[in-house]
Protein backbone atom coordinates (compact mmCIF):
# COMPACT_ATOMS: atom_id res chain seq x y z
CA UNK A 1 0.00 0.00 0.00
CA UNK A 2 1.46 3.58 -1.11
CA UNK A 3 1.60 5.93 2.05
CA UNK A 4 2.04 9.40 1.40
CA UNK A 5 3.85 10.14 4.85
CA UNK A 6 3.97 13.54 6.21
CA UNK A 7 1.55 15.13 3.27
CA UNK A 8 -1.68 16.72 4.80
CA UNK A 9 -2.22 19.44 2.65
CA UNK A 10 -4.54 22.69 3.59
CA UNK A 11 -6.09 22.30 6.73
CA UNK A 12 -9.82 22.64 6.89
CA UNK A 13 -11.67 23.38 9.94
CA UNK A 14 -15.84 23.34 10.25
CA UNK A 15 -18.13 25.49 12.40
CA UNK A 16 -21.12 24.94 13.76
CA UNK A 17 -23.17 27.16 15.26
CA UNK A 18 -26.87 29.09 14.87
CA UNK A 19 -25.74 32.56 15.00
CA UNK A 20 -23.90 34.37 11.84
CA UNK A 21 -22.09 36.81 13.71
CA UNK A 22 -20.54 34.35 15.93
CA UNK A 23 -19.61 31.80 12.08
CA UNK A 24 -17.81 35.11 10.67
CA UNK A 25 -15.60 35.66 13.95
CA UNK A 26 -14.67 32.38 13.87
CA UNK A 27 -14.11 32.10 10.16
CA UNK A 28 -11.76 35.43 9.93
CA UNK A 29 -9.89 34.11 13.12
CA UNK A 30 -8.92 30.89 11.53
CA UNK A 31 -8.14 32.25 8.17
CA UNK A 32 -5.73 34.60 9.95
CA UNK A 33 -3.81 31.47 11.34
CA UNK A 34 -3.87 29.87 7.48
CA UNK A 35 -7.29 26.87 7.96
CA UNK A 36 -9.68 27.17 5.02
CA UNK A 37 -13.32 27.34 6.87
CA UNK A 38 -16.45 25.97 6.39
CA UNK A 39 -19.41 26.74 8.10
CA UNK A 40 -22.77 25.70 9.29
CA UNK A 41 -25.87 26.92 10.50
CA UNK A 42 -27.82 23.56 11.29
CA UNK A 43 -27.45 19.57 11.12
CA UNK A 44 -27.88 19.11 7.93
CA UNK A 45 -25.31 21.27 6.23
CA UNK A 46 -22.88 20.22 8.75
CA UNK A 47 -23.68 16.72 7.70
CA UNK A 48 -23.05 17.61 3.84
CA UNK A 49 -19.57 19.59 4.74
CA UNK A 50 -18.25 16.29 6.60
CA UNK A 51 -19.34 14.16 3.42
CA UNK A 52 -17.37 16.66 1.29
CA UNK A 53 -14.19 17.55 2.98
CA UNK A 54 -11.51 16.46 5.09
CA UNK A 55 -11.97 18.48 8.66
CA UNK A 56 -8.64 18.88 10.98
CA UNK A 57 -10.84 21.10 13.08
CA UNK A 58 -14.35 21.43 14.09
CA UNK A 59 -15.70 23.80 16.42
CA UNK A 60 -19.53 23.21 17.21
CA UNK A 61 -22.02 25.01 20.01
CA UNK A 62 -23.89 22.12 22.21
CA UNK A 63 -26.93 24.17 21.05
CA UNK A 64 -27.82 24.30 17.34
CA UNK A 65 -31.37 24.39 16.68
CA UNK A 66 -32.23 23.01 20.50
CA UNK A 67 -29.83 22.20 23.93
CA UNK A 68 -27.91 19.66 23.52
CA UNK A 69 -28.30 18.68 19.91
CA UNK A 70 -24.61 19.71 18.76
CA UNK A 71 -23.34 16.86 20.68
CA UNK A 72 -24.28 13.66 18.97
CA UNK A 73 -22.62 15.63 15.85
CA UNK A 74 -19.85 16.46 17.95
CA UNK A 75 -19.91 12.52 18.26
CA UNK A 76 -20.27 11.92 14.66
CA UNK A 77 -17.20 14.30 13.59
CA UNK A 78 -15.51 12.23 16.39
CA UNK A 79 -16.25 8.71 14.69
CA UNK A 80 -15.44 9.98 11.46
CA UNK A 81 -12.56 12.05 11.83
CA UNK A 82 -10.76 10.27 14.98
CA UNK A 83 -7.20 12.27 14.47
CA UNK A 84 -8.84 15.50 14.42
CA UNK A 85 -9.65 18.41 16.88
CA UNK A 86 -12.88 19.03 18.35
CA UNK A 87 -14.30 21.79 20.59
CA UNK A 88 -17.55 22.36 21.85
CA UNK A 89 -18.97 25.95 23.01
CA UNK A 90 -21.02 25.29 25.77
CA UNK A 91 -22.73 27.27 27.85
CA UNK A 92 -21.60 26.43 31.05
CA UNK A 93 -19.04 23.68 32.08
CA UNK A 94 -21.10 21.40 34.61
CA UNK A 95 -20.79 17.81 35.77
CA UNK A 96 -23.27 16.91 32.87
CA UNK A 97 -22.04 18.88 30.14
CA UNK A 98 -18.34 17.69 30.80
CA UNK A 99 -20.00 13.97 30.68
CA UNK A 100 -21.28 14.48 27.01
CA UNK A 101 -17.85 16.10 26.46
CA UNK A 102 -16.01 12.92 27.36
CA UNK A 103 -18.72 10.33 26.06
CA UNK A 104 -18.82 11.92 22.91
CA UNK A 105 -15.17 11.98 22.22
CA UNK A 106 -14.36 16.02 21.56
CA UNK A 107 -11.26 17.31 23.01
CA UNK A 108 -12.43 20.31 24.99
CA UNK A 109 -14.71 22.80 25.44
CA UNK A 110 -15.20 26.12 25.55
CA UNK A 111 -17.84 28.48 27.34
CA UNK A 112 -19.47 30.52 25.41
CA UNK A 113 -18.54 33.97 27.66
CA UNK A 114 -14.72 32.90 26.42
CA UNK A 115 -14.34 35.37 23.64
CA UNK A 116 -13.54 33.70 20.07
CA UNK A 117 -10.19 34.76 19.66
CA UNK A 118 -9.06 32.97 22.97
CA UNK A 119 -11.00 30.27 21.60
CA UNK A 120 -9.34 29.66 18.12
CA UNK A 121 -5.85 30.92 20.32
CA UNK A 122 -6.40 27.50 22.42
CA UNK A 123 -8.03 25.32 19.10
CA UNK A 124 -5.00 26.40 17.30
CA UNK A 125 -2.34 25.26 19.75
CA UNK A 126 -4.28 21.99 20.91
CA UNK A 127 -5.02 21.08 17.14
CA UNK A 128 -0.97 21.16 16.32
CA UNK A 129 -0.43 18.96 19.39
CA UNK A 130 -3.08 16.67 18.09
CA UNK A 131 -1.27 16.90 14.35
CA UNK A 132 1.87 15.84 16.00
CA UNK A 133 0.68 12.81 18.18
CA UNK A 134 -1.09 11.53 15.04
CA UNK A 135 0.88 8.34 14.03
CA UNK A 136 3.25 8.88 11.49
CA UNK A 137 2.10 7.29 7.47
CA UNK A 138 -1.33 7.16 8.86
CA UNK A 139 -3.31 7.71 5.46
CA UNK A 140 -5.35 10.77 5.60
CA UNK B 1 -9.57 -19.50 17.49
CA UNK B 2 -10.86 -15.99 17.88
CA UNK B 3 -9.67 -14.32 20.44
CA UNK B 4 -12.02 -13.07 23.45
CA UNK B 5 -11.67 -9.28 23.68
CA UNK B 6 -9.76 -8.67 27.42
CA UNK B 7 -11.21 -6.00 29.92
CA UNK B 8 -9.27 -5.40 33.41
CA UNK B 9 -12.40 -4.24 35.72
CA UNK B 10 -10.64 -2.19 38.94
CA UNK B 11 -12.61 -0.97 41.75
CA UNK B 12 -12.32 -1.68 45.83
CA UNK B 13 -15.98 -2.65 46.39
CA UNK B 14 -15.82 -6.42 45.73
CA UNK B 15 -19.82 -6.69 44.87
CA UNK B 16 -19.69 -4.18 41.90
CA UNK B 17 -16.60 -6.01 40.75
CA UNK B 18 -18.21 -9.60 40.59
CA UNK B 19 -21.04 -8.32 39.50
CA UNK B 20 -19.70 -6.51 36.53
CA UNK B 21 -17.46 -9.70 36.03
CA UNK B 22 -20.10 -12.04 35.80
CA UNK B 23 -22.23 -9.37 33.26
CA UNK B 24 -19.18 -8.74 30.93
CA UNK B 25 -18.08 -12.37 30.94
CA UNK B 26 -21.60 -13.33 29.92
CA UNK B 27 -20.93 -11.13 27.06
CA UNK B 28 -18.12 -12.53 25.59
CA UNK B 29 -15.17 -10.80 27.41
CA UNK B 30 -11.88 -12.07 29.51
CA UNK B 31 -11.69 -10.61 32.59
CA UNK B 32 -9.30 -9.62 34.89
CA UNK B 33 -9.58 -8.02 38.52
CA UNK B 34 -8.25 -5.75 40.66
CA UNK B 35 -9.27 -4.50 43.78
CA UNK B 36 -7.31 -1.63 44.04
CA UNK B 37 -5.26 0.72 41.86
CA UNK B 38 -1.83 -0.70 42.92
CA UNK B 39 -2.93 -4.22 42.00
CA UNK B 40 -4.54 -2.72 38.85
CA UNK B 41 -0.65 -1.18 37.83
CA UNK B 42 1.27 -4.57 39.08
CA UNK B 43 -1.51 -6.45 36.67
CA UNK B 44 -1.05 -4.06 33.49
CA UNK B 45 2.54 -4.65 33.66
CA UNK B 46 2.39 -8.30 34.22
CA UNK B 47 -0.36 -9.10 31.88
CA UNK B 48 -0.69 -6.13 29.51
CA UNK B 49 -2.47 -5.46 26.21
CA UNK B 50 -6.11 -4.77 28.05
CA UNK B 51 -8.36 -3.95 24.82
CA UNK B 52 -10.08 -2.04 27.51
CA UNK B 53 -9.30 -0.46 31.13
CA UNK B 54 -12.74 0.08 33.68
CA UNK B 55 -11.83 1.82 36.67
CA UNK B 56 -13.81 3.28 39.94
CA UNK B 57 -12.65 6.96 40.72
CA UNK B 58 -12.50 6.81 44.36
CA UNK B 59 -10.63 3.83 45.44
CA UNK B 60 -7.38 3.67 48.75
CA UNK B 61 -7.30 7.85 47.41
CA UNK B 62 -9.76 10.23 45.92
CA UNK B 63 -9.30 10.50 42.49
CA UNK B 64 -6.62 7.92 41.83
CA UNK B 65 -8.96 6.21 39.24
CA UNK B 66 -7.30 9.43 37.26
CA UNK B 67 -3.78 8.20 38.03
CA UNK B 68 -4.47 4.64 36.34
CA UNK B 69 -6.34 6.28 33.05
CA UNK B 70 -3.20 8.28 32.88
CA UNK B 71 -1.13 5.29 32.92
CA UNK B 72 -3.27 2.94 31.08
CA UNK B 73 -2.84 6.07 28.54
CA UNK B 74 0.65 5.84 27.75
CA UNK B 75 0.39 2.12 26.94
CA UNK B 76 0.81 0.90 23.34
CA UNK B 77 -1.27 0.08 22.23
CA UNK B 78 -3.27 2.34 24.07
CA UNK B 79 -6.66 0.42 25.62
CA UNK B 80 -10.51 1.37 25.64
CA UNK B 81 -10.41 3.80 29.38
CA UNK B 82 -13.68 3.65 30.69
CA UNK B 83 -14.05 5.56 34.59
CA UNK B 84 -17.46 4.80 36.64
CA UNK B 85 -18.12 6.71 39.55
CA UNK B 86 -20.67 7.93 42.34
CA UNK B 87 -18.77 11.12 43.24
CA UNK B 88 -18.39 13.00 39.84
CA UNK B 89 -17.46 16.67 40.12
CA UNK B 90 -16.63 19.23 37.23
CA UNK B 91 -13.18 18.85 38.48
CA UNK B 92 -12.79 15.34 38.41
CA UNK B 93 -14.81 15.30 34.51
CA UNK B 94 -12.45 18.09 33.64
CA UNK B 95 -9.49 15.57 34.64
CA UNK B 96 -10.85 13.49 32.87
CA UNK B 97 -11.31 14.75 29.51
CA UNK B 98 -7.90 15.74 29.61
CA UNK B 99 -6.27 12.07 30.02
CA UNK B 100 -8.69 11.78 27.59
CA UNK B 101 -10.77 9.28 29.23
CA UNK B 102 -13.31 7.10 26.82
CA UNK B 103 -16.55 7.16 28.99
CA UNK B 104 -17.21 8.44 31.81
CA UNK B 105 -20.04 6.87 33.43
CA UNK B 106 -22.17 8.09 36.73
CA UNK B 107 -23.20 5.08 39.42
CA UNK B 108 -25.36 3.78 39.46
CA UNK B 109 -24.58 2.42 36.06
CA UNK B 110 -26.60 1.20 33.49
CA UNK B 111 -25.22 -2.38 32.79
CA UNK B 112 -26.76 -2.59 29.35
CA UNK B 113 -25.49 0.99 28.73
CA UNK B 114 -22.28 -0.16 29.60
CA UNK B 115 -22.36 -3.21 27.49
CA UNK B 116 -23.45 -1.20 24.59
CA UNK B 117 -20.59 1.44 24.85
CA UNK B 118 -17.84 -1.06 25.68
CA UNK B 119 -18.45 -2.90 22.47
CA UNK B 120 -18.76 0.07 20.04
CA UNK B 121 -15.25 1.22 21.86
CA UNK B 122 -13.87 -2.14 21.73
CA UNK B 123 -14.75 -3.12 17.90
CA UNK B 124 -13.37 0.72 16.82
CA UNK B 125 -10.57 0.77 19.09
CA UNK B 126 -9.46 -3.04 17.74
CA UNK B 127 -10.00 -1.48 13.70
CA UNK B 128 -8.07 1.05 15.21
CA UNK B 129 -5.18 -0.78 16.03
CA UNK B 130 -4.88 -2.97 12.76
CA UNK B 131 -5.01 -0.05 10.71
CA UNK B 132 -2.08 1.27 12.33
CA UNK B 133 -0.40 -2.17 12.41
Amino acid sequence: MAVMSGWRGTKFALIVHPELRVLAQYQTLLSKNGVTTVVARDLPTALLAITQHYFDIAIVSSQLSEAGDGWPLAGVLHLVFPGSYIGVLVPGADLLTLQSAINSGVQDVYEITQSPQSVVRAVVAAAKLVESNKPSGHLQ
Amino acid sequence: MVRKPSLLIVDDEPNVLLTLKLVLEEDGYQISTAGSFAEAEKLMVAVGNFDAILTDLWMEKEDIGLELARSASKLKPRPVIVIFTGYGSPGNARAALGVPVDYFALKPLDVDELKRVLNRLVVANTAERRWQS
